[in-house]
């Protein structure tokens, strides 16, 4: 079957190493938030690995929006552009989500509304996570006690949220059996037309017209 | 076992500071020698107070306060160190349970376990332990007061029975080492029961002499202090919380989002777990 | 002390003035929180708010230097106050135990007559040199019958009693007065006066604490003759929680004092011999006290026991009745001739000393005008430095700003053990012996003093006998046996307490000396301290009572602690104790009993309670008088031995911001000034400075400034100075000053504090500033020496530095 070029090279290179960045940052969080776990931070060392992971999750993305301004521009500006298509498929989604009900489904472009949503969780908790995280790192010995504290607050909160939605996104890439094709998307980039078609009905027009 | 207590008296104090020699002595906490080079904090800013904070190696210092009202000067002396309280925030924030009550009643904890987070610092409502930190790495270790029992009583591994007797026949010895500096009695260490019952002895004398605000801080205060202070005026004016609580954020950190995020998280593996069976059992079916 | 530390918590008023207890002795302070604890009142007279002040009832700002005209207007209140409620007072204690009945030569003058000065001045007041001011004494005396006895007016009406002179001469001293000199304020004098007059009721008890701050002044010796005066008024000598007790800053101070730390003294304070002492009966009549009265005790009737005992402490066998028992083996110095720290460091620095050996002192950061004592060093031959540390005195040859290639001064630097590193014996304020253990080996080489001063006197003996030599005798005919190798500490102990010759058996108190050489004693006080096993077999180390370590309370259950280590005299806790009693013998305060007569008590009545002066019945039943050492019986509050007048007489230091308010006699008229030229006028120097010390360090820094711990707690010299000040000079809390006086000056850190006020006086503002001392170029924490801007001068009966007391000006470094 022939297949269509999703992802790009570099956003994939982004891609798995803000994964990598994450999952350090997840599991060396995770053991602050599970007492049982304490025991693997004794003597900081999750902490140092926990800093190697936020510099790369902060730094993959900036490097990226030097060397392709224009895709994370384009990125940013799907993901803020919502329409009656996006309504659409959150009311079908339940029934598209656990039963493959494809028939209320309105066509999506190449970002669909889920994407979307994965985007906007990504932008807003990241961010969040970057500020409160560089706050309770460098301003740890200078900062008023009370905004440390809340600082790890909102750092848990957005953990709390990037991580439940990490297990969506993880979910649907390896296992949701109407995503089979995500894997080959974000590993060799690609997608099947058919799976572009019926996953994203809107953007396939678009290439395919294109292409006419 | 009956909890201990430290209880400290401001009006008999005379600041000699022998406590915070002897307590780093004792704890063999290392000093900031003065020299041009190894900066500032080691030099003498004006006062009689110095170093001048708390330190990872600072576990208990003087605090002197210069009131002057009605022409009448008065110099006040504050013991600045852990409270040791009932109700306490470290305790409460520490992730891996590194900070716990001993069987004295005292805020023990175990520095190998540390894991340098510093929860405890912002959680402390008397703003008392201290970490040492590399702000790059973040490697930290906390430290703060032990009332010399964390350490020794970890060291003689004595069930609580034991510590009870060894304290009832080695009353004057087994006591922390500020306590046993103390020149002028300002000091004491015993029973908390029976501290809290001097301490308020100790308090109706001061008002009887005129001084109306003399109060017992941390008698009820946080649950309980095992530190207790005889102040000779509201604790304001010492420097001290009115009315010290554990911090809203502690609250919703500790009591709220823990929970929540375990709830969500849970929620989440459960319902995806869930999706994964109908979604494919329906899918697979329309596929047939 | 007169009383004990532990005896502070006995009373019911106590005044700190010249001294810090809380900063400077602090274990002590203990005892002053238990009288708290009782209900005591704690009165803080000081330059500025201190650590004892946060801690004390009333605080009174006082200028420093004018402790005479503070207590003089307290003086002045309480003889006013006896003639309007004579109840409040114990009239016969005043009437029958101190001098004031005594009638005076009826051509005494004194400064309300004399324009500041007392009858019997010669030389002008404006001359400097000591040897040329000095008073005639004759009109002070006493006027005596034809036996000699004092002559006496019980009803104290007569003009020439001491009791009338004292009131005319304070009644000058009012409260406005007060204020003009001290800057006190006139209510918080009055509170204090009323606070502290209170403890002159039969049965109430007030103490003064003093230190350095008290003595360190031209005219000090009159500084507690002052104290005397009230005390004696107030009925607070003798008694429990009462006296005058001198706060002495080292554990032993009390102890080098008694073993004649100052020179016009040899052990128990016998009288240094003087070159017109050619005869040891020559000696014995200029140095013992006469009295003819029956009900006089006049213990130093005894002198000649105690000197010949000495003698034979000291020459053994070549003290002879022959040879006057090895008198003439002692040096005399020049009659009239000043030895005190300040001559010594001028002949240094004039070349007439040419060796030193300092042993655990540090006069390069101690001594008065330090730059001056430095530089006197740099002169000598040779120096011996005995210390722990490395001190400023041992490195004077490479301080900084000196070639070292410039200084010939050969210096030895013997290093010694500390206290903990050796056994033997201090004594403290209390007048306590205590036995101490070896608790550690010393470092490296280091030996106790004991060793060193047995290999040098060994040696001497063997040079002076091989090469002879000025004096020979003086060192090779020494009595010196303590032991092969090292010297045994109970040995020099047990030759201190003393030998009956003829038994070879220790003497069990200094009743038992003779003065026909078959006793040995070296140092009579503290005779009794050592005796047989048999006479006190529960000593840890029997017969050793300054091992003592029972925590009994002791008899009568007033903290003197009887059986605890040993006190001098005669294990009397609290010394001059019958005049805590009645002419009955029963105690004033029935509370707080010394001493009681208890006629019960073996075959003619005795006492119980403490150590009485002396066994005799009470007056009323033929015994003597309280004060035993004072040859008429009776306590002076008239003095005619001063140098410098028979009462205390206000003047200023020798740099005051102010004239003198009382008279137009500015200083005291025969202190001893050394260098006029290095005088600072108020118009340079408009500041008053003293000098003082910090709970944390400790002297002259050689133990603390070594210790990384305390350091950290206080670790720079600093400038305590009031807001008001710093405003006017554009200094900042924590900026670094520049102190300047006529000597020199000093860069420190500038504590800008609420605690020290200008002092307002006669409508113009005084500043004064204050300066610890401790630090000097030497150890782990160094800086500049307070000392650099002390001046020479001393005072006129003890030549005592005038370190609390002088000019300065002070600005942004």
């Amino acid at each position: 079957m022939t297949q269509v070029e999703k992802y790009k090279k570099p956003v994939r290179i982004l891609h798995w190493i803000h994964l990598v960045a994450f999952v350090l940052l997840f599991l060396t969080g995770l053991v602050l938030f599970i007492p049982g776990l304490g025991f693997l931070a004794e003597d900081s060392w999750t902490r140092v690995i926990h800093r190697i992971g936020a510099a790369v999750f902060i730094i993959a993305p900036l490097i990226y929006l030097i060397v392709k301004p224009k895709s994370v521009l384009h990125g940013i500006k799907m993901a803020f552009t919502w329409g009656s298509d996006d309504i659409g498929w959150i009311k079908a989604l339940p029934a598209y989500y656990f039963k493959g009900d494809e028939s209320k489904m309105p066509p999506q472009g190449e970002m669909n509304t889920g994407q979307k949503l994965w985007w906007l969780i990504v932008l807003v908790f990241g961010f969040l996570l970057v500020i409160s995280g560089l706050i309770m790192w460098f301003a740890k010995t200078s900062a008023p006690p009370a905004l440390l504290q809340w600082m790890v607050f909102i750092h848990d909160v957005s953990f709390i949220v990037a991580g439940a939605m990490f297990f969506v996104h993880i979910y649907n890439g390896l296992f949701h059996p109407l995503f089979n094709e995500a894997w080959s998307a974000i590993y060799r980039g690609t997608i099947s037309e058919g799976y572009a078609k019926k996953h994203h009905g809107k953007w396939y027009a678009e290439l395919s017209k294109g292409k006419e | 076992m009956a909890d201990k207590a430290i209880l400290y008296d401001a009006s008999k104090c005379t600041a000699c500071r022998g406590c915070q020699v002897m307590c780093k002595q004792w704890n063999e906490n290392d000093e900031v020698i003065p020299t041009e080079e190894n900066g500032v904090d080691s030099r003498n800013w004006g006062s009689y107070e110095n170093p001048k904070d708390l330190s990872p190696t600072t576990w208990l210092k003087m605090r002197f306060t210069e009131v002057e009202e009605n022409g009448q000067m008065r110099w006040l002396f504050t013991r600045q160190a852990c409270m040791h309280c009932t109700d306490a925030g470290c305790v409460q924030v520490c992730p891996n349970g590194s900070l716990y009550h001993n069987d004295l009643g005292f805020v023990a904890y175990n520095k190998d376990t540390c894991t340098g987070c510093g929860y405890c610092i912002d959680a402390c409502p008397f703003g008392i332990p201290r970490s040492d930190r590399n702000l790059l790495t973040g490697i930290a270790k906390m430290d703060k007061c032990t009332a010399c029992t964390s350490q020794g009583y970890n060291r003689i591994e004595a069930t609580a029975a034991e510590a009870d007797a060894m304290y009832e026949s080695w009353k004057g010895e087994l006591i922390p080492a500020c306590v046993k500096a103390c020149p002028p009695g300002a000091l004491k260490y015993g029973y908390r029961d029976t501290l809290v019952a001097e301490g308020r002895a100790r308090v109706d004398y001061l008002k009887s002499q005129g001084r109306g605000n003399a109060t017992l801080y941390g008698e009820n205060e946080l649950g309980g202090l095992h530190v207790m202070y005889v102040l000779e005026d509201s604790p304001d004016v010492y420097g001290l919380p009115v009315s010290p609580s554990i911090s809203a954020a502690t609250i919703a950190w500790k009591d709220v989002i823990q929970p929540v995020g375990w709830a969500v998280g849970g929620l989440a593996i459960v319902g995806l777990g869930l999706n994964w069976l109908v979604a494919r059992a329906n899918i697979n079916k329309e596929a047939k | 002390m007169t009383n004990h530390w532990n005896d502070l918590a006995n009373s019911d008023v106590l005044m700190a003035i010249g001294g810090n207890p809380a900063e400077n002795h602090p274990a002590a302070f203990g005892h002053i929180t238990i009288a708290k604890e009782r209900g005591a009142k704690l009165i803080s007279v000081d330059p500025r708010f201190t650590r004892t002040s946060s801690k004390a009832d009333i605080y009174a700002p006082i200028r420093s230097g004018t402790d005479i005209a503070f207590i003089g207007g307290m003086i002045n209140y309480i003889l006013n106050d006896i003639e309007s409620n004579p109840g409040n007072y114990n009239l016969t204690y005043i009437r029958e135990y101190t001098n004031a009945t005594f009638l005076i030569n009826p051509d005494y003058k004194g400064p309300a007559d004399l324009e500041g000065l007392f009858s019997g001045y010669s030389g002008s007041s404006n001359e400097i040199d000591g040897t040329k001011r000095n008073y005639n004494k004759s009109t002070w005396q006493f006027q005596r019958d034809e036996n000699g006895i004092p002559k006496r007016d019980m009803t104290m009406k007569d003009p020439n009693c001491a009791y009338q002179l004292i009131k005319k001469h304070f009644e000058r001293y009012t409260p406005e007065k007060v204020n003009a000199i001290c800057g006190t304020p006139i209510d918080t004098f009055l509170e204090v006066c009323r606070t502290f007059a209170a403890s002159g009721q039969v049965g109430k008890s007030g103490t003064i604490l003093y230190a350095m701050g008290t003595t360190q002044h031209t005219y000090g010796a009159q500084n507690i003759r002052s104290y005397t005066i009230l005390q004696l008024l107030l009925a607070n000598i003798g008694i429990a929680g009462g006296g005058i007790n001198a706060m002495r800053g080292e554990s032993n101070v009390q102890g080098s004092t008694d073993y004649c730390l100052l020179y016009h003294i040899i052990p128990g304070y016998l009288k240094v011999p003087v070159d017109s002492d050619t005869t040891l009966a020559k000696y014995i009549t200029r140095t013992t006290p006469t009295s003819n009265d029956p009900l006089s005790l006049n213990w130093w009737k005894n002198t000649d026991k105690y000197i010949v005992s000495l003698l034979k402490a000291w020459y053994g066998d070549n003290a002879t009745t022959s040879n006057d028992f090895g008198f003439h083996y002692l040096p005399k110095i020049t009659s009239g001739q000043d030895y005190s720290h300040i001559s010594l460091f001028e002949a240094m620095n004039e070349g007439v000393i040419k060796g030193l050996m300092v042993w655990g002192q540090n006069p390069a950061v101690g001594g008065p005008n330090a730059d001056l004592e430095r530089t006197a060093m740099d002169k000598l031959d040779w120096m011996v430095v005995s210390d722990i540390w490395q001190t400023e005195t041992a490195n004077h040859w490479k301080r900084p700003g000196v070639n070292p290639a410039e200084i010939g001064t050969e210096v030895f630097l013997l290093p010694a053990k500390n206290s903990w590193e050796k056994e033997g014996s201090v004594t403290n304020s209390s007048r306590w012996m205590q036995w101490r253990y070896k608790a550690a080996d010393g470092p490296g080489e280091a030996e106790d003093d004991l060793w060193m001063l047995d290999k040098l006197a060994k040696r001497l003996m063997q040079l002076y006998t091989d090469e002879g030599g000025p004096s020979a005798e003086c060192i090779n005919k020494l009595d010196w046996d303590y032991g092969d190798d090292h010297p045994d500490v109970h040995a020099v102990a047990k030759e201190i307490n003393g030998y009956d010759l003829t038994t070879g058996k220790l003497v069990a108190s200094f009743s038992g000396l003779k003065a026909d050489g078959t006793t040995s004693s070296g140092n009579w006080l503290y005779c009794n301290s050592y005796v047989e096993p048999d006479a006190e077999p529960d000593a840890p180390i029997p017969g050793n009572r300054a091992s003592r370590r029972n925590l009994d309370d002791g008899p009568f259950n007033i903290g003197l602690h009887a059986k605890w280590a040993w006190c001098w005299p005669v294990n009397r806790r609290i010394i001059y104790n019958r005049a805590s009693v009645d002419l009955d013998g029963n105690p004033w305060d029935a509370e707080h009993p010394v001493i009681k007569w208890n006629p019960a008590k073996g075959d003619s009545g005795g006492w119980d309670g403490d150590v009485p002066d002396g066994g005799a019945a009470p007056m009323n039943q033929g015994g003597y008088y309280p004060f035993i050492m004072k040859a008429d019986g009776l306590s002076n509050m008239f003095g005619p031995g001063m140098a410098d007048g028979p009462l205390p007489e206000h003047y200023e230091p020798w740099e005051a911001p102010i004239d003198n308010t009382m008279s137009k006699q500015k200083n005291n008229p025969v202190f001893k000034i050394w260098r006029p030229d290095q005088q600072g006028t108020p118009d340079k120097y408009p500041i008053v400075c003293s000098t003082y010390r910090v709970c944390e360090h400790w002297q002259g820094g050689q133990m603390t400034r070594n210790m990384p711990w305390v350091i950290e707690a206080q670790p720079e010299p600093f400038c305590e100075m009031s807001e008001e000040l710093a405003e006017e000079k554009g200094i900042a809390n924590g900026d670094k000053v520049i102190v300047e006086s006529a000597r020199g000056q000093v860069k420190f850190v500038a504590l800008v504090t609420k605690r020290f006020k200008p002092f307002k006086m006669n409508g113009s503002t005084v500043h004064q500033v204050g300066i610890i001392w401790h630090w000097g170029y030497t150890g782990l924490s160094t800086g500049d020496s307070a000392n650099i801007l002390t001046p020479h001068v001393g005072d006129a009966n003890t030549m005592i530095p005038e370190y609390k007391a002088f000019l300065v000006n002070v600005r942004k470094a």
